[in-house]
């Protein structure tokens, strides 16, 4: 893809304590399918550490957020930011409903976004690339 | 339902581990309690196991913007308008609309919300769920 003319890069980071999402969700499926799109979860529950690798893919939706120069507002849902992953094990992020809109009416380029994770910490790093300059408000 | 005000107040003070007096009805959940994403949804969840009041992040945004389209309640530039602010003065009583429209972004307006404003949310949510 060729970079636009005038192009404003955005970054969004976030660290999840992966206890603590553990505590939020485990057990309880309907909050998990408001965090989580149905492939997230599919992707996370053959999972050793299930837990690290949810608490990674809230850490990107937040980032992506961040990196959006908003938080969750606006109607927008955390099921509308998706991480799925590449064979080769990439992220990649999908966006839908409102947050999906937002990208579009401020100019969304490109979007990516790295993660990480131990026993204890999920951390993710997003990298938006907006199309024109001040677009998009940073935090 | 349980007494609603001391339910938010525990809920806030438990998922941001803090001293029962750093929670006043004046403070903000964001700016001067430090919530983030994950804070919020921690609160929220608390606040439906101690009252049954279900309330997702999402809604949040529902509840300020009080069902006014998104072209009427913020401008081309996402800053609030004059109809918008009216509409946050009705659930957020400590703004002010003539210091708010045409200066505050609408993704800014969540950095306002207090934990009063919380408890009346809750309030009007567990009244219309009967």
């Amino acid at each position: 893809m060729t970079a636009p003319a005038d192009p404003t890069v955005r970054v969004g980071i976030d660290a999840v304590a992966v206890e603590r999402l553990r505590r939020l969700v485990e057990g309880d499926e309907q909050r998990q399918q408001g965090l989580f799109t149905p492939r997230e979860l599919d992707y996370c529950r053959g999972k050793r550490r299930r837990y690290e690798h949810l608490a990674a893919r809230f850490a990107a939706k937040e980032a992506v957020l961040k990196a959006f120069g908003t938080g969750i507002s606006q109607r927008m849902r955390w099921t509308d930011v998706e991480v799925l992953n590449e064979r080769s094990g990439r992220p990649r992020v999908l966006l839908a409903g409102a947050v999906a809109d937002f990208a579009e009416r401020h100019g969304l380029s490109q979007l990516d976004v790295s993660l990480t994770h131990t026993e204890d910490l999920a951390f993710a790093h997003a990298v938006a690339l907006w199309k024109q300059e001040g677009a998009c408000a940073s935090t | 339902m349980a007494d609603v005000d001391s339910s938010v107040k525990e809920a806030v003070v438990e998922a941001l581990a803090l001293d029962d007096d750093e929670v006043t009805p004046e403070s903000t959940l964001m700016d001067d309690l430090g919530a983030e994403s994950i804070d919020l949804l921690d609160i929220l969840f608390r606040i439906e196991k101690s009252t049954g009041v279900k309330i997702e992040a999402s809604d949040l945004g529902d509840y300020m913007q009080g069902g006014i389209p998104d072209d009427e309640f913020s401008d081309e530039n996402e800053v609030i308008t004059e109809k918008g602010a009216q509409h946050l003065k009705t659930v957020m009583p400590q703004t002010d609309p003539a210091e708010l429209a045409g200066s505050l972004k609408a993704d800014e307006v969540i950095s306002l919300f207090t934990v009063q404003n919380l408890v009346e949310m809750v309030k009007s949510r567990g009244d219309g769920a009967g």
